[in-house]
């Protein structure tokens, strides 16, 4: 009799065990059914720029991407006393995505007077878990034209014409999404501006972008950007620019808030032109904060 | 004993469902968020009467595109958890009848990494050989540990909903 009951009781285990290995079964059959499809990182940058340059980042199809930013500086030994800063400088930008790897981009920068536009291809994605797809690699091209003279400009050349004051830059962004956290991005940059005679300034110029983000939350990460220059302008003292700022993101708005040396906006001028090196002197030290509002003019159904 | 070990390695009680659809709704008054997964896969015993689902969050598609990367990098943090899958048992399942039958289905919900144990009410039809399953449920963002910052929370809501469909066919591995 009580044979028969441990025995039952053996059975009974036996049952319940196999059904819960079944029901683990079941999954681990369903974990084969997937598709062998690739994957691709997404928001190796939540930002379209990292802070000042451009990131790999381009928006999906149909987005609108409406962007203030603002520089705040200080005059040196300045008599006025101007409200928050002495010097605002703010470019107005507005980029669209044609498709989901092509941006066309806008912006004017009221303190200089400066108009930009640039095209925006991404040629590779970084895959997940594949050998294939390593990093990400973004083309940028922009042009930008200024109606002020440079800002190492020659008083006894003023240019005239407006073929020279063009600028042109030409970026291969390759990032990597090392893992959830952390992203870095280099990119060799070529700027070339219109030639100057009268001074041995070179009007082609090679620079190489480093930037990083480490996120701090799921909504906010910390952002850093430097830029070396291979030739520099001998007629002025330039410095290498250097950010270091923090990204939040709430909702479809996206804030930048920075530090950094660089006072223009545009790539032409701030990689080649700062002429500032980043410490906290009067003058030197210049806070960005930008606003970039997303709005999808396309919504996709839900089939 | 003899039966329990009989029905290892055996199929013809298996049904698969490779394009099982599962959508879901967050609706408040700031902002209405909803997403389709067609890429769900599931598994239908009917000899134990279990059911497993298994989907990638990747394959949520939303409406707006930068809802889709919110979704997969700021909340569900699909890049650590790139799967929510279900697992139970259908009670007083009838694998005969061909009439519409509403059964619960208890078992645990895993998102987010969090399991939890859930009955789902769902309504289950048998046509020919094949059986479709199909309900909705609600879920509470709060009981699998999803961060939603306070800035942002009248943008979504508190309770999610989701409804889901099943179309099972004979499974050959």
């Amino acid at each position: 009799m009580k044979n028969n009951y441990i025995f039952n009781l053996i059975g009974l285990f036996f049952i319940v065990f196999t059904s819960s290995i079944n029901a683990q079964d079941l999954l681990d059959k369903l974990e084969k059914e997937f598709p062998d499809k690739p994957v691709y990182e997404i928001a190796t940058f939540k930002t379209t720029r990292i802070g000042l340059g451009h990131s790999i980042e381009t928006r999906k199809k149909g987005a609108l991407e409406l962007a203030i930013y603002n520089r705040y500086w200080n005059i040196p030994n300045f008599e006025g006393q101007r409200f928050l800063a002495d010097v605002v400088s703010t470019r107005f930008g507005l980029d669209y995505a044609f498709s989901d790897n092509f941006t066309f981009g806008l912006g004017y920068t009221n303190h200089d007077e400066i108009f930009d536009g640039f095209l925006k291809y991404k040629l590779l994605k970084q895959r997940q878990n594949s050998k294939k797809g390593f990093v990400s690699i973004t083309l940028l091209q922009t042009v930008s034209h200024r109606k002020l003279e440079n800002t190492n400009g020659n008083i006894y050349n003023q240019t005239t014409s407006s073929d020279d004051k063009y600028g042109f830059t030409s970026q291969i962004l390759i990032a990597r999404k090392i893992n959830q956290d952390i992203s870095l991005q280099i990119a060799p940059t070529f700027i070339h501006r219109a030639k100057n005679p009268l001074t041995e300034d070179p009007n082609n110029q090679f620079a190489i972008a480093f930037g990083g983000r480490h996120k701090i939350s799921n909504h906010a990460s910390i952002v850093s950007e430097y830029y070396y220059v291979a030739n520099p302008l001998k007629t002025v003292d330039t410095y290498n620019v250097f950010m270091v700022g923090v990204n939040w993101e709430v909702g479809d708005l996206l804030l930048q808030f920075q530090m950094t040396n660089a006072r223009n906006f545009v790539e032409d001028t701030f990689v080649t032109q700062t002429t500032n090196n980043f410490n906290a002197k009067d003058g030197n030290f210049h806070f960005g904060f930008n606003a970039t509002w997303v709005l999808q003019t396309k919504k996709k159904k839900l089939r | 004993m003899l039966l329990s070990f009989a029905d290892f390695n055996k199929n013809e009680n298996q049904f698969i469902a490779r394009q099982g659809q599962v959508t879901f709704f967050s609706y408040t008054s700031v902002e209405n968020i909803e997403a389709k997964n067609n890429q769900v896969l599931s598994i239908l015993d009917t000899d134990t009467q279990e059911v497993a689902i298994s989907m990638l969050m990747r394959a949520f598609v939303f409406k707006k595109d930068l809802m889709y990367e919110h979704f997969n990098e700021s909340y569900i943090e699909s890049d650590l958890y790139p799967k929510a899958n279900f697992r139970g048992k259908i009670l007083n399942f009838d694998t005969k009848t061909s009439e519409k039958q509403t059964k619960i289905i208890r078992g645990n919900l895993n998102i987010h990494g969090i399991s939890k144990e859930i009955d789902i009410k769902a309504t289950i039809k048998k046509i020919g050989e094949s059986y479709t399953i199909y309900g909705e449920f609600e879920v509470f963002v709060n009981d699998f540990q999803i961060k939603i910052p306070p800035i942002l929370s009248s943008n979504i809501a508190k309770s999610i909903s989701i409804k889901f469909n099943f179309q099972y066919q004979h499974y050959e591995e």
